[in-house]
């Protein structure tokens, strides 16, 4: 295989299961609460600058794993109880908030380390040879990774009980309260699960990306329309609007340039908020 | 009524500031059926509703096992020993028959057998998802489902609902089992037949109220067909 | 419209006074942030008034600022300036009015979606500010614009904001105050209930974003002569989502709100930011404390005393128009007619006809399709075979407004109507509903229409008298009875009611059965009933039509549907 298409294949996988990752806790947390939690690319976001945190206290790379999972877990716990929780029935409501939610955190991050953009060291470097091509090691674990994270929590979800409980109230809460699934404890714990998904993808995206504050908005962007693509019914539905956002801007921007990239993203999403708002895979 | 399992008294209670159950008092004893009846849109389902926490109360009481359930969410209620197989919705539509028996402790092929065997034609779907079933078949679902938990009330609204003949006189012998072994069922239901199969004293609503009630025994076909239909 | 003089009097005065008070720094400050206040003013009554919240107002500030900068460079001395300007100003309104059409168009396009769109578009605008270079400047944008021809100090540019300012808020006044206001807060409220009172709800909502448009336009064409610079990002993300909080932060529902909060904010933030590092932080904060405990920001407090100064006298003067002329053919005939959702068959080949005036009442047990009829009538449900005539002609595919103003009620089985609304609010939209042009919903005068049936619904229900009422503290059988009137005064030939004994007690459900009688009669309608409470329909029906299993069973008297083998069946319960 052509080596410049084997680099741009294996691109095209890298942003689509990357994104699918980013997406997978925001969809989760949508499917059950029916919250949309747009401050979820500000905890992608506090995850990177975990890794950087890590970084400039000359700690191993994976520690920045824990220590992120705790910060966003610990602050989602917080945010559930006192912005979610209080508005399951007012969802254009915990739209604002959230977003209100994602500005403060955005803000509270630029107070402490400013607005520039920050770099954190590739923990792998060296690159590997793949079909002739030569792809950054870095890169290639991370699509691995998140390939194997998406497929894991793909089976858990399917296969555990938590995850057929997750799936019933996703169906019928009513009768999942009446059957006695704990609704209210399961609700948080999914929050706060959606928060730890993000951090961990901040945390392992940071030394691709240049850290700043704003990282969160391109993120919650992307992700809405990957959801909007996809329509909020399935995993289908989330993998392949993760493929079609993913794959058009990475295909478009490596024909052209970025901004076509994103420009096109955008051209689709608006498309699809107007005239397929349920997606290509509407819930049932 | 002392020995009741369940009672209430005075319960009022709607949709927002809709009040569509107005003051409804009764009360079930264990091993012992109390039917409900009353034509469509009385409040019926509202009541369960209201009784199974899913709805809060305007004003009235409701007390299970000697202690008030008020402010209880509805799974706090289940835990306590309410089973409720509501009216609509009665399954979830996205996992399989299999999984909607053992969602909530892993399924037990022993404690579920000689309903399944009662009911083949859930046997026979036990990996297909809820959602192929027909109406009746998720009604009968929704019902083994109520009779294999361990709860001590039984709430079941319309389980006869689109079900076959021959499946509701079984399912009359199982709730006759359940009452036999010391449950209370509290049952809304449209079919009259059935209803007097089961009950052992009925209340008929109307208006949201409550317009007739006793011994099943003490009131008449025509009395009841009189309240609720042609 | 003493009190409108005396408000525009005093606004007037306040803004003439101001810059002596605070002196020329501040003016030339203020003036700035006027121009953001307009744009807000938007947001506020897209967001506070129609529901609809606007992600992206920016865009159509940016645009007019690009229009506006542009025309002022190349045209900088020509008369053309007087139309090209105005036409910078208008020309976002114009834009968003055609996204308004083409996005509410024949469906209703939940908030969140709309919100959304609006976001991707104000990325999208950046996108292209940001890199068509040649037009926009890319990056650093449009430098070095003239400034108005004429104006020179800051106080000049001060009066110019000023004057724009008090305009759009004087003429919001008037809106909210006018029909147009009620109907976009009706829409708000209840978008079913306007559309089943006849009105074209996604013009309304079109219209009210293209107002918006206009407003961010006004402020977008001012802003480029008096900054003298453009760049891209005042068509992005960040302006968009100030003036979304200044709106919120200052009242969104409220006249002045988002005024306030522009300006408050605005200036506070260009004040305070340089100063207090967490300024940003605790901007955020404080929207998520007003997002969630006090949703109507700061005015909200002030407010409702002032709205009380100018209350609208109550009580009703002359007759509305006339409706038009009434179709000459009554009734309706389904024929053959199928509705199924996802797999579910719901209608499989329903007959059902009415020729003739007449109470008709629809009966069968749950899931025959009842309720399903109704929706398949009125456009709410799509159709996938049959034919629907209704007054003689074919109706497939017509919508519930246009269907209502040709004389087509309907009354929903949950009384729907607008809670927040007085109940002479809730009767004016039933009143303006096929009788009101589009001057009438600017004219104040169309507050006090009245009509012969309003009156007579008034005395036989002395609870509807009483129009200062809210209607959603009425109980729910006067609610029921109120969306009867609301339904009625609306002069319909078909009328379609479902279930109006629901949740009733037995004293209310007779009041509802004498009210039926006398409409019936009263405009010699065609009123079909969908009814479980066979006392109801013993009462009232003429003929009584069976529905089951998505098809009619039988029809007759309601003495021939009691003898009935086939209805005694399926209603004792098919397996008995």
């Amino acid at each position: 295989m052509d080596p410049i298409l084997t680099t741009n294949v294996l691109n095209v996988v890298y942003e689509v299961s990357t994104l699918a990752v980013v997406v997978l806790g925001l969809a989760v947390v949508f499917g059950l609460l029916g919250v949309m939690n747009l401050a979820h690319g500000e905890f992608v976001m506090i995850g990177a600058y975990c890794a950087f945190f890590v970084q400039a206290h000359d700690l191993p790379f994976l520690a920045a794993v824990p220590l992120a999972l705790l910060v966003c877990g610990f602050l989602g716990l917080v945010v559930e109880r006192v912005l979610v929780r209080p508005l399951y029935a007012r969802p254009f409501d915990t739209l604002l908030a959230t977003w209100g939610l994602g500005m403060l955190l955005r803000e509270a991050v630029e107070a402490v380390y400013g607005r520039g953009f920050r770099s954190v060291a590739t923990p792998l470097t060296g690159s590997v040879e793949v079909l002739g091509a030569d792809y950054p090691a870095y890169r290639l674990l991370l699509t691995l990774v998140s390939v194997a994270l998406v497929a894991g929590l793909v089976w858990w979800f399917v296969r555990s009980a938590t995850g057929r409980r997750i799936r019933a109230v996703v169906n019928n809460p009513e009768l999942a309260a009446s059957v006695g699934i704990p609704v209210t404890a399961l609700a948080r714990n999914t929050f706060v699960f959606g928060c730890g998904l993000a951090a961990l993808s901040g945390v392992m995206l940071a030394p691709l990306l240049p850290v700043n504050p704003t990282l969160g908005l391109d993120f919650i962007l992307k992700s809405f329309f990957v959801l909007v693509v996809g329509g909020l019914g399935s995993l289908v539905g989330l993998i392949s609007g993760s493929g079609v956002i993913g794959g058009v801007e990475s295909v478009v921007s490596a024909v052209s340039d970025r901004t076509w990239g994103y420009t096109t993203v955008l051209v689709i999403a608006i498309l699809f908020l107007w005239l397929r708002p349920n997606g290509l895979f509407p819930r049932t | 009524m002392s020995g009741s399992l369940l009672s209430f008294a005075g319960v009022t209670g709607g949709y927002g500031a809709t009040t569509v159950v107005r003051g409804v008092g009764g009360a079930v004893a264990a091993g012992e059926a109390c039917c409900v009846l009353g034509r469509n849109g009385v409040g019926k389902t509202t009541l369960m509703r209201l009784l199974t926490g899913h709805l809060p109360l305007q004003s009235g009481t409701v007390d299970f096992a000697g202690r008030s359930l008020d402010g209880l969410a509805p799974d706090r209620r289940h835990r306590l020993g309410l089973v409720y197989c509501p009216q609509e919705r009665p399954v979830f539509d996205n996992l399989s028959v299999r999984d909607n028996l053992g969602l909530m402790e892993p399924f037990d092929a022993h404690r579920h057998a000689p309903l399944l065997a009662a009911f083949p034609i859930l046997e026979a779907r036990m990996d297909q998802s809820a959602g192929t079933l027909s109406g009746g078949e998720r009604k009968i679902l929704s019902f083994v489902r109520g009779v294999a938990e361990t709860g001590q009330l039984l709430l079941l609204d319309e389980p006869s609902e689109g079900v076959q003949q021959e499946n509701v006189e079984r399912m009359a012998g199982f709730l006759h089992e359940a009452k036999a072994a010391g449950r209370a069922l509290l049952v809304v239901e449209q079919n009259l037949a059935f209803a007097r199969e089961i009950a052992d004293r009925v209340m008929v609503m109307d208006h949201g109220a409550v317009v007739l009630a006793g011994a099943a025994a003490d009131i008449t076909e025509d009395t009841l067909a009189a309240h609720m239909h042609v | 419209m003493a009190s409108f003089l005396a408000h525009s009097a005093a606004l007037v005065a306040a803004l003439a006074v101001l810059p002596h008070l605070v002196g020329e720094f501040w003016a030339y400050t203020l003036a700035l942030y006027f121009l953001y206040a307009i744009a807000a003013l938007g947001v506020g009554l897209c967001w506070g008034q129609a529901g609809l919240l606007p992600l992206g107002q920016a865009m159509f500030f940016g645009l007019a600022a690009y229009l506006s900068g542009l025309s002022l460079i190349h045209f900088r001395d020509s008369w053309l300036l007087l139309l090209l300007l105005p036409g910078a100003a208008l020309a976002p309104g114009l834009l968003a009015w055609g996204i308004g059409l083409l996005v509410f168009r024949g469906r209703t396009l939940t908030g969140p979606f709309f919100a959304m769109i609006t976001l991707a578009l104000t990325l999208l605008a950046f996108q292209i500010a940001n890199s068509w270079n040649d037009v926009t400047g890319g990056f650093n944008g449009l430098k070095n614009i003239p400034g108005l021809p004429g104006l020179g100090d800051f106080i000049d540019l001060y009066y110019v904001s000023a004057a724009a300012l008090a305009a759009c808020v004087l003429g919001i006044a008037w809106l909210r105050r006018a029909p147009a206001g009620i109907l976009w807060r009706a829409v708000a409220q209840n978008e079913q209930r306007v559309r089943f009172c006849g009105f074209a709800v996604q013009n309304a909502k079109a219209a009210v974003f293209g107002i918006s448009g206009a407003l961010a336009g006004i402020g977008g064409a001012l802003y480029a002569p008096q900054q003298s610079l453009v760049t891209p990002q005042l068509c992005g993300f960040i302006l968009s989502a100030d003036l979304v909080i200044w709106a919120a932060v200052g009242g969104r529902s409220t006249l002045y709100g988002p005024v306030a909060g522009a300006v408050l904010i605005g200036i506070l933030t260009a004040d305070l930011r340089d100063e207090i590092s967490y300024w940003e932080v605790i901007l955020a904060a404080i929207f998520i404390v007003v997002v969630l405990y006090f949703r109507q920001g700061l005015m909200g407090f002030v407010e409702p005393w002032f709205e009380r100064l100018w209350r609208r006298p109550a009580g009703r003067g002359r007759d509305g128009p006339d409706r038009p002329v009434a179709p000459s053919e009554a009734g309706f005939a389904l024929d053959d007619i199928r509705v199924r959702m996802g797999s579910v068959s719901i209608l499989e080949g329903l007959d059902l006809a009415v020729d003739r005036p007449g109470i008709y009442c629809l009966i069968g047990p749950n899931g025959a399709g009842k309720t399903s009829c109704f929706n398949a009538m009125t456009g709410e449900m799509p159709v996938r075979g049959g034919q629907i005539r209704i007054f003689g002609r074919d109706r497939a595919g017509a919508t519930a407004d246009s269907l209502s103003r040709i004389g087509v009620g309907r009354k929903f089985q949950a009384p729907s109507l607008f809670p927040e609304f007085t109940v002479a609010e809730n009767f004016n939209i039933g009143l303006w509903g096929g009788r009101a042009r589009l001057p009438d919903l600017l004219r104040m005068r169309s507050h006090s229409w009245s009509s012969a049936i309003l009156r007579e619904a008034q005395t036989r229900f002395p609870f509807l008298a009483d129009e200062d009422r809210r209607a959603g503290d009425l109980s729910h059988g006067q609610r029921q009875i109120l969306e009867l009137v609301m339904v009625l005064i609306a002069e319909p030939r078909l009328i379609l009611l479902d279930e109006p004994s629901a949740g009733l007690s037995q004293a209310e459900t007779r009041e509802v059965i004498e009210a039926i009688r006398w409409v019936g009669g009263r405009l010699d309608a065609c009123t079909v009933i969908v009814e479980h409470d066979m006392t109801f329909v013993r009462e009232l029906a003429d003929r009584v039509f069976v529905l089951h299993q998505g098809r009619l069973l039988a029809s007759g008297t309601v003495a021939e549907i009691q003898a009935d083998e086939r209805v005694r069946a399926v209603y004792v319960g098919a397996s008995a």
